[in-house]
């Protein structure tokens, strides 16, 4: 009885294994299809897959400050290294040529060369030496120009009348540069122009704001900058008026305008 | 370096420009309450005051956290030590009081700048007017234009104008007028029909719009002018078929509008007084909504449907020399509206996949930029006086309101909340 029953039991597993092999048979094919059939909508953005999207902050002609632009700074090596930077090792170009046989019946050369003796420098670095790169942010301007004090940051000023305008009304010194700059219009330079060096431009400001004399000093060389530098001054006009209590009829403006792509 | 220059001059500085500008950082503490009535108004005058520099555009506002304990209520309470230094790292600082007497109310203002201790103070001025909110905030938006003015360079600000809309609030389509900010709404016309599309002459003191106004039996769309000064309709001739859509020439002289008083619609141009009617376009098809240049005055924009979709053309104030300005791909472009520059057309365009959005166009390079995306319905867009801002209809609420934005698009600032609100148009200074 009990072999009967073992058989029996054999048998219903045969049925049920066969079962469960058919079951997860048509599971693997309905993945199948269903991974076929799945991601089948419209692309994003079209046909082409691309959206096209209008760079806002490209548009001239708004007269919005433009972002600051950060640079890198050229005066000084922000790496930290000990007192000198050591050069980097040279890396011989690995050669492929072959080399052309020596003649061999040069005779070799009858003095011997000897190497020169290396002087080295015995005193030692004093106590406090910086290490090179590690002395904190240097003061001296290496942009064109900063929103600091007057004084620094390529706000240079002097006056024939011992008037110090600069400094003591910054305000409108940064209120004019932001004004003219934002009149600056890269549009208006010939688009192959990637760079340009400096132009230099002065006018004056007359007490009521009035843009007078305005005039290239320094020439970049390129005639369409210089316009589009003059057409930011001009289109400026009229400035805000002097501050009330100042004294001069009138200021003089050097203003430097750096063309970069 | 300068030392010879030329001869008469008094000072001289020398600034340059290249990689951009940041924009100035000011602080605007709490003013003080010289007196227990002007208590309530302070707040008022602060919350208007911070809005109008935070939304100019070229400032960047110190955030109160960052700010001293003690705050200065007049210049020699100023440290400029505290507000120079981080955390605040401000460069201006503009504070003041406010007092009330038997005159009404004086708000002190002050703008000093904190990174040289040297410097003169910028701009102090008192400000008078009566002890009511509404004062408090007309003083504000007085002390923010002369703030904006100092630091943009002469530019002023627009605190004080105003946008001239179409409202459905009080039943019919009227033309109703509100602050640059929203507040004030208040109804400018009863004429229980529909009014549309209002215009400011460029002085401030009329408005032009279309009008539906019964004569005679016959309810036709007319140019009405309303006088702002007089709080009336000033005369404007009728003509016959539909007239819509007026501008101003920018030395308010003359008008510019659509009239199918010829059988086609044509734009007419007459002075401002109706006199000297004159047609400047000859062409089949409609063509409406001019604006002229507000630079020059001598060329108007305006849609026409001439060869096919209604586009964009440019032509001399006296209708010669018509040109097309391409878009680069079909649809319908309407709405056209002069920056005050003359440098840039803002307009609103509805591509081929269905979108009406806000787009501004830079005239002699025709570089385009949009504005507005995936927010509803955005249309009719009109210039601020300084340029820097745009007011448009939207109805990406749900609803058709006002909005305004920084003419790149960025801040957008919903205006109106109740009824349906169209065709706004910003005021000139």
């Amino acid at each position: 009885m009990a072999s009967h029953a073992a058989i029996r039991n054999e048998l219903s597993i045969k049925t049920s294994l066969y079962y469960s092999l058919l079951f997860h048979g048509g599971l693997v094919t309905l993945l199948i299809i269903s991974s076929f059939y799945s991601h089948r909508g419209d692309l994003w953005g079209g046909p082409g897959g691309a959206i096209q999207v209008g760079l806002v902050g490209s548009v001239p002609g708004v007269p919005l400050p433009r972002p600051e632009v950060e640079t890198t700074n050229r005066v000084v090596d922000e790496s930290k290294g000990l007192y000198k930077s050591e050069p980097a090792p040279k890396v011989q170009p690995p050669s492929d040529a072959t080399p052309i046989p020596k003649f061999e019946r040069n005779k070799p050369p009858k003095y011997v060369t000897r190497p020169s003796k290396v002087l080295e420098n015995p005193a030692k670095p004093p106590e406090n030496a910086v290490p090179y790169g590690g002395g904190g942010t240097p003061t001296v301007p290496y942009t064109s120009f900063s929103m600091g004090a007057g004084t620094q940051g390529g706000l240079g000023f002097s006056g024939t009348s011992g008037g110090d305008f600069g400094s003591r009304y910054s305000w409108y010194v940064v209120a004019v540069q932001r004004r003219i700059s934002m009149n600056w219009l890269q549009t208006t330079v010939d688009p192959s122009i990637q760079f340009a060096p400096r132009v230099v431009a002065t006018f004056d400001i007359l007490r009521n704001g009035t843009v007078t004399n305005a005039q290239i000093m320094q020439s970049s060389g390129n005639a369409s900058v210089d316009r589009s530098a003059t057409r930011a001054i001009l289109d400026s006009n009229p400035l805000q008026a002097l501050p009330n209590d100042y004294s001069g009829s009138k200021v003089s403006v050097e203003f430097w305008f750096d063309f970069k792509r | 370096m300068m030392m010879a220059g030329p001869a008469g001059a008094q000072d001289w500085f020398k600034t340059g420009t290249g990689l951009g500008v940041s924009k100035a950082r000011v602080a605007v503490p709490d003013f003080g309450a010289r007196t227990s009535a002007a208590e309530p108004l302070e707040k008022t005058f602060h919350d208007v005051l911070w809005a109008d520099l935070d939304y100019s555009g070229i400032l960047d506002l110190v955030s109160p956290s960052f700010y001293p304990t003690k705050l200065p209520t007049q210049p020699s309470e100023l440290n400029a030590a505290d507000w120079s230094a981080a955390p605040a790292s401000a460069y201006m600082v503009a504070y003041g009081n406010l007092s009330t007497d038997s005159t009404g109310l004086a708000a002190a203002g002050f703008l000093s700048e904190v990174q040289s201790p040297a410097a003169p103070i910028a701009l102090q001025k008192i400000y008078r007017g009566a002890a009511t909110e509404a004062d408090a905030r007309r003083l504000a938006h007085q002390f923010a234009d002369d703030i904006i003015s100092r630091l943009s360079g002469g530019l002023p600000g627009i605190a004080q104008t105003q946008i001239a809309y179409v409202s459905t609030k009080g039943g019919n389509k009227e033309i109703w007028v509100m602050d640059y900010d929203g507040a004030n709404q208040h109804q400018l016309t009863h004429l229980k029909s529909i009014a549309l599309t209002p215009r400011w002459s460029p002085d401030g003191t009329r408005i032009a719009f279309t009008c539906y106004v019964p004569a005679r039996g016959v309810v036709s769309a007319q140019i009405c002018i309303y006088s702002t000064a007089s709080d009336r309709l000033i005369a404007f001739p009728r003509y016959r078929g539909t007239n819509s859509s007026p501008a101003w020439s920018p030395d308010g002289s003359q008008i510019a509008f659509m009239s199918s008083q010829g059988g086609d619609p044509e734009i007419y141009v007459s002075d401002a007084d109706g006199r000297q009617l004159h047609k400047v376009t000859f062409a089949a098809g409609v063509n409406t909504s001019p604006a002229w240049n507000p630079k020059t005055g001598k060329q108007i924009i305006f849609v026409s449907d001439r060869a096919g979709d209604p586009v964009l053309y440019l032509a001399n104030s006296d209708g010669s020399n018509v040109e097309k300005v391409d878009v680069e791909d079909k649809g319908y472009v309407v709405d056209p509206a002069w920056s005050p520059n003359g440098q840039l057309l803002a307009f609103s365009w509805r591509r081929p996949s269905g979108n009406f959005d806000i787009y501004i166009m830079d005239i002699v390079s025709r570089q385009i930029a949009e504005l507005t995306r995936d927010a509803g319905r955005n249309e009719r867009p009109s210039w601020a006086p300084d340029g820097r801002h745009l007011v448009f209809e939207s109805t990406r609420g749900g609803t058709r309101q006002i909005w305004t934005a920084l003419a790149d698009g960025s801040m957008p600032k919903q205006l109106t909340f109740e009824g349906q609100n169209e065709s706004p148009n910003w005021s000139p200074r």
